[in-house]
């Protein structure tokens, strides 16, 4: 019980501010310590117990993750367009940086099905590929 | 001569026969292991695999639609290819886990007096096929891409969906039957 008032108050204070399920896979994920799995915040945690806001923020976390397996291909492209805009980088070096870093592999949560994680890095692959072939191709630089 | 002859088959037989039973897997025996493995199996099926929305969104056409419409040749073969790789993961996953089903019940059909032979006929007519067919939309997609059989996709996650109802008919049976079976003890304890 206390579990599902946690995550009903992170998801009226917090999460309510990030419309997209994407921002808001990759702000849970943020809360996650890679070393140990556990989910930490701070402010959760105080009104609650640590361990409820982990597996508040599990509960939410699992959710973001079903919410953007089940959007389609071009939603994805127009989530990561707008995720882009907001964190203010040049989508050329944003759509680099993804394609060799691959950051999304590590914003799945634990335990999930490994049809559903292939099935989002699959479409981040392509959403990006997409991105990419959208971006205004650079002019030759004259030869010195 | 060849009575010897015959008697030495008989008797090789019989040694490769014990040799078979002796290698035979102990999960196949209705053990804990064995019960636990195919709840695991029958978890993975109902919430990882067969959701309509996942299989929707595996093969989904508008997926493709739109990248045939926004995407350069490049992107439309990456796309065909990721799909392809994610359409026989899928089967791959559906076929290993009616696989493991199967073998579970197998192993319960040989240790439970109670279960319904006619029902465990019918459920091994449906594994086989269903694990044929899994086999066969493998090919299928491999050779035609991800969009070639979606009827047929739609037949395999509906005939896993109803092995899983009925798996988990037994499975409730046998979880009950082992309770009971920890409980007599108990009782008689008590008295």
């Amino acid at each position: 019980m206390d579990v599902e008032q946690a995550a009903c108050d992170l998801r009226n204070r917090t999460l309510s501010d990030i419309p997209r399920s994407l921002d808001r896979l990759i702000y849970l994920a943020s809360m996650r310590d890679y070393n140990t799995g556990l989910y930490y915040h701070d402010g959760l945690a105080w009104r609650f117990t640590q361990e409820v806001a982990c597996e508040a923020l599990a509960d939410c976390h699992r959710e973001a993750f079903g919410q953007l397996v089940g959007c389609s291909l071009r939603d994805l492209v127009g989530q990561m367009e707008a995720y882009i805009r907001s964190t203010h980088t040049s989508p050329r070096d944003f759509v680099a940086a993804w394609k060799k870093l691959e950051p999304y592999r590590v914003a799945v949560p634990v335990e999930t099905d490994p049809v559903s994680a292939q099935l989002l890095f699959s479409s981040f692959k392509i959403a990006l590929a997409i991105l990419e072939a959208r971006l205004p191709s650079v002019p030759e630089q004259p030869a010195a | 001569m060849i009575s010897l002859i015959f008697f030495l088959c008989i008797g090789a037989l019989l040694f490769s026969s014990l040799f078979l039973l002796a290698r035979r897997n102990p999960r196949s025996e209705g053990s804990s292991t064995a019960l636990v493995e195919a709840q695991q199996a029958l978890t993975a099926l109902q919430t990882g695999l067969l959701p309509v929305a996942l299989v929707r969104r595996v093969f989904a056409r508008e997926d493709w639609e739109y990248v045939r419409s926004e995407a350069p040749r490049s992107v439309r073969e990456l796309f065909l290819d990721e799909r392809k790789s994610l359409a026989i993961l899928w089967l791959t996953q559906v076929r290993a886990q009616i696989r493991s089903l199967a073998r579970f019940h197998r192993g319960a059909a040989r240790h439970y007096a109670k279960l319904n032979p006619r029902l465990e006929l019918q459920l091994a007519i449906s594994f086989a096929a269903l694990t044929g067919a899994c086999r066969a939309l493998q090919l299928f997609v491999y050779v035609a891409g991800p969009y070639a059989a979606p009827q047929m996709v739609g037949a395999v996650a509906e005939a896993a969906g109803r092995i899983c109802k009925t798996s988990e008919q037994s499975l409730a049976f046998l979880n009950a039957a082992r309770l009971s079976a920890l409980a007599i003890p108990a009782t008689t304890a008590r008295l």
